[in-house]
């Protein structure tokens, strides 16, 4: 078993406010209430009681809006990480002297904290793409400089489906710690020597002396509960999804998956795990300008168009294909890992309807059917 | 405490499955767009096989403008052959929109109406709700196109009006208005600033039919596709100048929104403006000319100087 200590919901708090004190950066899940903000008026469900709450990852100015409810933030993770858009570097051209001013790449020590187990293991799965043929110093150097400690999820809702590609409500993938919610406070179970030196550096603040009915008790309990209850979404085989989308490429389960689908690009920008990103160059002056690269989205049609005029990707259908390919099974087969945490955003954001839970269903109905009937087969 | 009420289907989803069935049994159409009850609520359906037609609904949840795949460039629903679109009266004002601007023939669309009595914010509930002030999406309050004159079959019977909102949107852009310059712009700022540029307001709409849109434009770099305050005000302050006097305020760019910028509010903005200086409201009358397709010699001009 691991190591374990308990914090108590005030003493978590008082952490946050000793890491801000300290100067360092605090990213958690902050909830406001749009009605009560100056854009009230912006609030289209502002209900007659005046409120309509939205969770989203912040840099805390105060330890007092570190948010606990435990809810999913709109936006994952990601954006801490991989900023929208940020400069690659900076140039400056007189004549034909080209002067270019690199960004720094080293980041000040941050926290995040209660991050979601989801959006924290999209994190070590993305680190295999960005460090495979090319090392990327942004992305490694905020993943060096961050601590993240992951709250236990309870399972937010039927979008949700982590067991069924390898990450749990409770998991600490990606992460450098969990906090598991007992009365009083939380079970603290460090993962790495980031997350125990959060223990050294704050030692008022933990207790070793975990209160006896929360092992093998309370917390364990829910945290077992709310994996079965993730599982109940979706459970599928990922290794048979895999290589079944691999071996079943012009499967019209798969040339026909988005009638519906409006090829916008909201599901590749609330996903954790979707990293794609082009480059532009900004000119911001006579000779002078910013090369800068900001997430981008293989749900349009520009993201493969060629110079040329052609386009590979040339409708909707293919264009989600490349989408549930990517991260079922090309991610997978390249660097042994699902590109996809579960969180169920794309789902959520879908107006549309597009569901991942449900074509993920049919795939693996799909991948388990010539295997299921062989024993039928052979009775036969 | 009781939960909302279930509100029943509205009138007339016999007719609709049977006219569907038919339209598809006779070749007439070849595919019927309308709504399906699906695991997370009501969503868009596409119905090929005369003996799925059950499979249409028609309730309070029916919130997405269906018109958006007659877009000529979604060459995966076009291939498909002629269309049979279930539409609400709202709905057919954007197949107007289409027809002014040269987009479609209205001879490749078979259009079904439904009659509506509004319906609800979101569409993704297990029931339908009945509509209270606090669920009802905002622009079906004072529906001008309750018995649409463009469809090819209208079903179902006279609705109730829809109730009036919490705030309609008309007062909240009023309350806006009202707001001192600087604070109207710390406004817009802070909601511009959420916007991730995925570009979901210009995929779903009826009317964002250009062949390349300028925000795919890199050479120059007329507007800047990173996330920034100068990018994201040029993306949406050009998509909504785009729209003016063209959108049929059917609310789907702001319901795409996965950050929730309130563009209706911009949109609204833009129809008072356009009514007020060339006295123009979208209807689903094709002939009723668009102030952006049409020149009129008493046009106001004072501000060319």
């Amino acid at each position: 078993m691991s190591e374990r200590f308990f914090i108590s919901e005030t003493d978590l708090r008082g952490l946050t406010a000793d890491l801000l004190d300290g100067g360092t950066e605090v990213i958690a899940p902050v909830a406001t209430d749009i009605c009560q903000s100056p854009s009230a008026v912006a609030a289209t469900a502002c209900t007659l009681d005046g409120s309509k709450v939205e969770i989203d990852y912040r840099q805390l100015t105060s330890a007092d809006d570190l948010d606990l409810s435990r809810g999913l933030p709109q936006l994952s993770l990601k954006e801490f990480f991989l900023p929208e858009h940020e400069a690659l570097c900076h140039w400056r051209q007189k004549g034909t002297t080209v002067q270019v001013f690199e960004v720094p790449t080293e980041f000040a020590p941050r926290v995040v904290l209660a991050a979601k187990p989801c959006d924290a293991a999209a994190l070590a799965v993305v680190d295999k793409v960005m460090n495979w043929d090319y090392e990327d110093e942004l992305w490694n150097g905020r993943r060096a400089a961050t601590t993240v400690i992951n709250l236990a999820c309870q399972v937010i809702d039927d979008s949700c489906f982590c067991t069924a590609v390898g990450a749990a409500p409770d998991d600490v993938k990606g992460a450098d710690g969990l906090l598991t919610p007992v009365e009083g406070g939380y079970v603290y179970e460090p993962a790495t020597d980031k997350g125990r030196a959060l223990v050294e550096d704050f030692a008022a603040r933990f207790s070793a002396d975990v209160p006896a009915d929360t092992i093998g008790g309370q917390a364990d309990d829910e945290r077992a509960a709310a994996r079965a209850r993730v599982a109940d979404n979706l459970e599928i085989d990922a290794d048979s999804v895999r290589d079944w989308i691999e071996a079943n490429f012009e499967d019209p389960l798969l040339t026909h998956l988005a009638m519906r689908c409006n090829g916008c690009g909201a599901c590749t920008g609330v996903c954790p795990t979707c990293h794609c990103f082009d480059i532009v160059d900004e000119q911001e002056g006579v000779g002078h300008g910013t090369r800068r690269r900001l997430w981008d989205t293989c749900q349009a049609p520009t993201f493969t168009l060629h110079a040329s005029g052609h386009n590979p990707r040339d409708t909707q259908h293919v264009r989600y294909r490349q989408r549930i390919n990517h991260k079922f099974s090309i991610y997978p087969l390249r660097f042994g890992e699902v590109l996809c945490t579960g969180c169920g955003r794309c789902t959520r954001v879908c107006h549309a309807g597009q569901d991942l839970v449900e074509i993920l269903e049919a795939i693996d109905i799909a991948a388990r059917r010539p295997r299921d009937a062989e024993p039928a087969e052979a009775a036969s | 405490m009781t939960g909302p009420a279930i509100a029943p289907a509205y009138a007339g989803v016999d007719e609709l499955r049977r006219v569907a069935r038919e339209l598809l049994e006779s070749g007439e159409v070849r595919v019927i767009i309308g709504w399906e009850d699906a695991r997370r609520g009501a969503r868009p359906v596409f119905i090929t096989d005369p003996a799925e037609a059950d499979k249409l609904i028609f309730d309070t949840r029916c919130v997405h403008n269906l018109v958006t795949y007659l877009d000529p460039r979604r060459d995966h629903v076009s291939e498909l052959g002629r269309i049979g679109l279930v539409v609400k009266g709202c709905d057919a004002k954007a197949v107007a929109g289409l027809l002014r601007e040269s987009q479609l023939s209205r001879d490749h669309v078979v259009l079904i109406g439904m009659r509506c009595g509004g319906v609800l914010e979101e569409g993704e509930l297990p029931e339908p709700l009945a509509l209270t002030p606090e669920n009802v999406a905002p622009r079906c309050y004072g529906c001008d196109n309750r018995e649409p004159t463009l469809t090819d079959h209208l079903l179902g019977e006279p609705q109730p009006e829809p109730p009036r909102p919490v705030m309609t949107i008309d007062e909240r852009v009023a309350a806006l208005d009202d707001l001192p310059l600087e604070e109207r712009w710390a406004f817009w700022t802070e909601q511009f600033s959420k916007c991730v540029r995925c570009y979901a307001c210009r995929q779903v709409c009826p009317l964002c039919i250009c062949e390349r849109c300028i925000v795919e434009k890199t050479q120059p770099l007329w507007i800047e596709s990173a996330a920034h305050p100068r990018g994201n005000f040029s993306w949406n302050l050009t998509r909504a100048i785009h729209l003016a006097g063209r959108c049929v305020d059917c609310g789907e760019c702001e319901r795409f929104c996965p950050v929730g910028i309130p563009l209706s509010l911009l949109n609204r903005k833009l129809q008072q403006i356009v009514h007020e200086r060339y006295g123009y409201t979208a209807s689903d009358d094709p002939e009723n000319a668009a102030p952006i397709g049409d020149y009129r010699l008493d046009d106001q001009q004072e501000f060319i100087k």
